[in-house]
This record gives structure tokens, sequence and C-alpha cells, in this order.
């Protein structure tokens, strides 16, 4: 069936067409621009893995 | 997804030769700026050919549950027959629409994918 060539007159011909699978919608890119990831702050108990 | 209308048209979109993987922040900045550019007019689309695949699956779904030739099929029939005359009607251009959107979704979608690997690529080498 090429889109746009005419109605389909047939009922099943028109519930095919109409009712093909629709893939939900893609979400936006939500993330920011940022000029660098979030860093995290270093644990203070690091500083016991270094027994001196 | 792909439609299953094969065109010359299908060799390879426009856009895979446009967006090419990701190299700079700046290039990040601008793919982003051209997926928002669009990005309303493919959720306005979408939301529009959902609700019209969404009326017509219902019928459908009525349909099946009844007996072919019995008055009730018959009237759902009808109803299908006169939804889609009230679609054409009111919406021309459905299947034009409909296809911008496939095409929009897919474009999309490309220009994310690029951003999300650049993103990712970006996530490791700070690791």
């Amino acid at each position: 069936p090429v889109e746009g060539s005419g109605d389909p007159n047939c009922v099943d011909e028109i519930l095919k067409e109409m009712t093909q699978s629709w893939p939900p919608p893609l979400t936006a890119i939500h993330t920011p621009c940022k000029t660098e990831p979030s860093k995290f702050p270093f644990p203070t108990k690091d500083t016991h893995a270094f027994p001196s | 997804v792909q439609s299953t209308e094969s065109s010359s048209k299908l060799e390879m979109p426009d856009y895979v030769a446009k967006y090419t993987p990701l190299v700079s922040l700046d290039q990040r900045q601008h793919y982003k700026d051209d997926f928002n550019a669009e990005y309303d007019e493919y959720r306005q689309l979408h939301a529009h050919v959902e609700s019209i695949t969404r009326r017509f699956t219902q019928l459908d779904a009525q349909s099946r549950k009844l007996t072919p030739g019995t008055k009730e099929h018959q009237k759902v029939q009808e109803e299908v027959l006169k939804e889609y005359k009230k679609m054409k009607h009111h919406n021309p251009s459905y299947h034009e629409e409909k296809q911008r959107c496939e095409y929009l979704h897919n474009k999309l979608a490309h220009i994310k994918r690029l951003i999300a690997d650049f993103d990712q690529r970006r996530a490791q080498a700070w690791c």
C-alpha cells in the first residue's frame, strides 16, 4: 500500500493502515551542557587509607 | 522504526551525513540546539498521530470482539468508515504529517544517540 495513493474503502484496509504501531515519543535531552562532569567530593576517610 | 514504504528516498537519510560523531563541546551545544529546534514540532505531530492511532485501535479492538455479520459488528465497521472520513476531512495532510513525524523521530533519535555517545566517552575519560 502506497501512502496517499487514494482512499481505502475497505474497513479492513483502513484498520490495517490506521492501527500501525506507533512508538512512544522520544524524550528531550535533559542533561544540561556542563563544562565538566559533577565531581565527587573526596571522602575524607580516604586519608586513613595511607597510614604514615 | 522504518516504514515499509521503500522508495528511492530510503537510501541514506540526509541527517546521517550531516550529524557525524561529536568531537567537541561546541558541537554538542550545536547538536542540542538543532534537536531542540525541531523537538516541539516533533512532539506535536507525534501526539496528533498517536491520538488518531489510538482511536482506530479502539475501534479495531471493538470490532474484533464482535462476530462478523451481526448488527453490532456492522455498526463498528460503519463507525470506522465515519471516523476515517472525518479524519480525512479535518486532517487532509495526515499522511504527510505522519511521515514527517517518522522522519523527525529518526533524525532526533540519531542526534540524541550521538550526544549520549559523546557524554559517555567524556564520562569515561574523567574516571
